[in-house]
């Protein structure tokens, strides 16, 4: 079952970039430009993971929404200009997971909600692309219902490419987040292990190679 | 050393010497006096002696006399005359005399003529005063002098001018003393006005002295209050731009964060992900959007900078003004749908800079445009001049009672979401109230919520 999200944000630029980001990687969301509007459609829909929430809002501001989220047990992050100590400290004491302020980046961002959601025991860990399932409660891999075998270093490229699904990874970012330091002119054998993948679970399409910047799991 | 122990010292010294010139022609010419007087008195009573017993010895005496004889005359009419002050002298013998000095090595009278003789001067160890005569008796030629002790009159004169070393002195420590008090009291508002001085200096603005007395000194605290409260209200108007300044710019970048990070979180999904063509076009739509929004806010913002400068000023025809506004907001009030009404009575030409004027009623017209919502019916707004008068009005949606206060501050929305979605900066009305400010126009608004809102520029 897909992780669901709240996303309460009035700019619509912002809320159009960070609304496709959640849904290229796999995220089911619902969106709202008013904090009112979104308090009150949560009597009727409440099941959401997580919510991203704008603190200067229309209707009703995110401090206040805050409290709607406590009632029915969404943890928050708040996404905001307001950058001063005080809003920040003011969130965090009043129960908001983390805060983020514009600009942001977005894997940042998606870092920090998937940590809330595993504190909070709401991650989904079973991640898809095309054919390919990943389990990662079981440590287990899927290609069409047939499990593969997957070296440690493997499984871990995989899992960092599925959460990151649709988007471009660096070499050097799956270097420091999956070998776990800096492999400084080693990026080789992230290419050895991206032809294996692509072997094994007959990715050879699905994995693109973008030009001097590196991979990208596409399942659209 | 401070100023009064330099005044101090120099007006003693000057005391000092005046009373010791002073106190020293004094004492001069009172011992000139003083011995004079005991020189004539000595004098009348030398020639008293000499005239008495020279009349009587020349009296009795007779050429037949023998020498003894006539000695003993001279001798008995001198000492019937003399005391012991006289002496009288043959030549080198001392015929009668009861002091102990031979007077006639001291005072010399001559010879040749009759006049008496003085000596003044010391005398083993005594002041003497010698007068001295010759007188004639027969053949005998006769030494006749008057020795007088004047050491107690040297003494006297002595004790006078230790008396009156001794007042100078006094006169000048008990004067110095005065003077000091004195300086040290008329220059204490300088010592005051120097503390105050170091005071400001530190900071503290607020601090005055207390004036007192109408002298330079009195003038000079009045001027320094004068200054000290140029300054107090100087650094409070350039605190209170600072901190206008501050929160401008605070409002500025805060401003600038939704989207610039609007252009880096669509300009991360057009470089990373894997996106649709109608996705791509959206982020590029959104990015070019936010260009713009950022770029009239940066030409807003300009245009707000510059009007702290003085402006240029022509007569202008308000009717050439309405033409030129209307020609110019036609194009995005025809998008909208807004009908632009303008109205020009008889106005007087006013004294006004056209570029700036166009730049406040095309805010308000597009403000006036912005009131309404895009299903309203009848959108219109008036543009109209009389008088010394422009008026942009329109029955939109009002202004809000409390927010009517705020409207023209910097970045100041009533409804943030709407204002920007409309693309309002933020600083249009900041604009008028700068350019109206700059003309010195008032400006004023009347605004009913739910019926409509009216703005006024008056010169």
């Amino acid at each position: 079952m897909q992780n669901r999200i709240l996303l309460v944000e009035d700019d619509q630029a912002i809320a159009d970039a960070v609304a496709l980001n959640l849904k290229i990687v796999g995220y089911d969301y619902a969106r709202f430009d008013d904090g009112q509007a979104a308090a009150d459609s949560l009597t009727e829909d409440h099941a959401f993971d997580l919510a991203l929430l704008d603190i200067m809002l229309p209707g009703m501001d995110g401090f206040e929404l805050l409290s709607y989220m406590k009632k029915y047990g969404i943890p928050v992050i708040y996404m905001t200009a307001k950058a001063d100590a005080a809003s920040e400290i003011k969130g965090l004491l009043d129960g908001a997971e983390d805060y983020v302020i514009k600009p942001f980046d977005m894997m940042a961002l998606m870092v920090r909600m998937e940590k809330v959601l595993a504190r909070t025991g709401r991650l989904n860990r079973i991640y898809r692309a095309g054919d390919v399932e990943l389990d990662d409660y079981k440590h287990l891999v899927y290609k069409a219902g047939v499990p593969v075998e997957l070296s440690p270093l493997e499984y871990a490229v995989l899992l960092y490419l599925m959460k990151h699904k649709n988007l471009t990874v660096a070499r050097e970012q799956l270097l420091s987040e999956v070998w776990g330091f800096e492999y400084m002119g080693e990026s080789r054998s992230v290419d050895v292990k991206i032809s294996t993948l692509r072997r094994k679970l007959g990715l050879g399409d699905a994995i693109k190679t973008v030009q001097k910047l590196g991979y990208r799991l596409e399942d659209r | 050393m401070k100023l009064r122990h330099k005044i101090s010292l120099l007006a003693g010294g000057i005391l000092l010497l005046v009373l010791l010139v002073c106190a020293g022609v004094l004492l001069l010419y009172a011992r000139k006096t003083i011995l004079a007087l005991a020189e004539d008195q000595a004098r009348d009573k030398q020639s008293a002696l000499a005239a008495s017993f020279s009349s009587m010895a020349r009296y009795y005496a007779v050429p037949e006399d023998s020498d003894a004889a006539r000695e003993s005359l001279i001798r008995y009419c001198f000492s019937r005359f003399a005391d012991q002050e006289g002496v009288l002298m043959r030549g080198n013998e001392t015929l009668c005399s009861s002091v102990a000095v031979d007077p006639s090595l001291y005072a010399v009278p001559d010879r040749e003529d009759s006049r008496t003789a003085v000596y003044r001067g010391l005398v083993d160890g005594r002041q003497l005063l010698i007068v001295s005569s010759l007188e004639y008796v027969q053949a005998d030629t006769l030494y006749v002098g008057l020795v007088r002790d004047i050491t107690e009159v040297y003494d006297a004169i002595g004790r006078l001018t230790r008396l009156f070393l001794g007042v100078c002195a006094a006169g000048v420590v008990l004067g110095m003393g005065l003077l000091f008090l004195a300086v040290k009291r008329s220059t204490e508002p300088l010592s005051r006005l120097t503390a105050a001085t170091g005071e400001i200096a530190d900071g503290a603005y607020d601090k005055r002295v207390i004036v007192s007395g109408r002298d330079e000194v009195g003038d000079l605290g009045q001027s320094f209050n004068r200054m000290a409260e140029a300054v107090e209200n100087k650094i409070a108007d350039l605190t209170e731009q600072n901190e206008r300044q501050r929160l401008f710019i605070g409002g500025v970048s805060h401003e600038f964060k939704t989207p610039l990070a609007a252009v880096r979180l669509h300009g991360d999904l057009l470089q990373n992900a894997k996106l649709s063509e109608a996705e791509r076009a959206d982020s590029l739509q959104h990015i070019r959007r936010a260009g713009a929004y950022m770029t009239s806010m940066t030409q807003s913002l300009m245009e707000l900078l510059l009007l702290d400068q003085a402006i240029e000023r022509e007569e202008t025809d308000p009717a050439a003004l309405l033409s030129t506004v209307a020609e110019v907001a036609h194009d995005s009030l025809a998008a909208r749908g807004v009908t632009l009404v303008t109205e020009c009575e008889t106005a007087p030409p006013l004294p006004l800079n056209p570029t700036l004027m166009t730049s406040l009623l095309l805010n308000l017209v597009e403000n006036a445009a912005r009131s309404y919502d895009a299903e309203d019916e009848n959108k219109t707004v008036t543009l109209r001049a009389y008088g010394r008068c422009f008026e942009v009005a329109d029955r939109g949606r009002g202004i809000p009672t409390e927010a009517q206060e705020h409207i023209f501050e910097p970045f100041y929305r009533v409804d943030k979401s709407r204002s920007r979605k409309q693309g309002g900066s933020g600083l249009g009305l900041a604009l008028v109230k700068a350019i109206a400010d700059a003309h010195g126009a008032s400006l004023s608004l009347d605004s009913q919520p739910g019926r409509g809102t009216t703005f006024q520029v008056t010169f």
